[in-house]
């Protein structure tokens, strides 16, 4: 529990991280669903992707579908990186 | 979900739960493909081999019409699923453009049919058994490995009978290879 400097804070955080394992097995995926999936809040969910589109880790998309507005997450290839990276350190805490 | 600080194995329980679910969401109603066109096949093959056989109507072949409805329904199907996916996996992508090479490869040996001397039936089990067994590895639905694997068998038996109990062996092959791994797909996918 001490020992989780070295992991990437913006990963390490329950929602952030469900968010990008969920969009690492997908290609993209709607906020609904992936609120849904989280079982998070509407406004808290907003914040989590917010913070992770702003560090380039996954692209949002805002579009409509019929007249309702509609957010399309997907991965980005620094997004990939990053969790690749986080589960290394984690394996290595775990290992070790 | 709340924010709090993640022990090592909390964030490896996330990881695990949250790629589980994802992979849930893969590749559900394909059963409705295999069974549309199993069962179209499976008319036309039969079809094809009574009236050919029996010499029921000079044109065996107008049998095959059936297909042009059944395309229709499943680019009208699949345009629907597209748009009312709310999460699209990688697999969906790598299974579509799979039976969309099918398809191509299908339509190529059906246009050089005369050039095969009409043996294109053993082909297009060979065909049909390579998308099944790879959707079947794809989704980890072993009742499709297994139809794959009946599709090869009936290829290599309708290459050594003659043309036109061809027909014949291909119908009996998609029952095996297709509509029954369709069916268990369906049930499977309503539990």
């Amino acid at each position: 529990m001490s020992d989780y400097k070295n992991l990437d804070p913006l990963l390490h955080s329950q929602l952030r991280l469900a968010v990008m394992s969920l969009l690492l097995a997908l290609k993209s995926a709607e906020f609904v669903f992936i609120k849904e999936k989280t079982g998070s809040t509407a406004g808290n969910l907003s914040v989590q992707l917010d913070k992770l589109a702003q560090a380039k880790y996954i692209d949002v998309k805002k579009s409509f579908k019929g007249k309702k507005p509609l957010t399309t997450c997907s991965i980005t290839k620094k997004g990939v990186l990053a969790f690749e990276n986080y589960v290394e350190v984690l394996k290595g805490y775990i290992e070790n | 979900m709340e924010e709090s600080k993640l022990s090592n194995s909390e964030s490896l329980q996330i990881i695990t739960e949250m790629i589980g679910q994802a992979k849930r969401n893969m590749a559900k109603k394909g059963s409705f493909c295999f069974l549309l066109w199993g069962w179209v096949v499976l008319l036309g093959n039969f079809g094809f081999y009574i009236i050919a056989k029996y010499q029921l109507f000079p044109y065996p072949y107008v049998i095959w019409s059936i297909t042009l409805p059944a395309i229709i329904v499943t680019v009208i199907y699949s345009m629907r699923q597209k748009q009312g996916s709310i999460a699209r996996s990688q697999l969906d992508n790598i299974y579509m453009h799979l039976w969309m090479a099918i398809l191509i490869a299908v339509v190529t040996v059906l246009i050089f049919m005369p050039k095969m001397n009409y043996s294109h039936n053993a082909v297009i089990l060979l065909l049909a058994g390579l998308g099944t067994f790879v959707t079947g590895k794809l989704i980890k639905f072993n009742p499709l490995v297994i139809g794959g694997l009946a599709l090869w068998i009936g290829a290599i038996i309708a290459f050594n009978v003659p043309v036109i109990d061809q027909y014949l062996v291909g119908g009996f092959a998609i029952i095996v290879g297709y509509l029954i791994p369709g069916y268990l797909l369906k049930r499977a996918e309503s539990e």
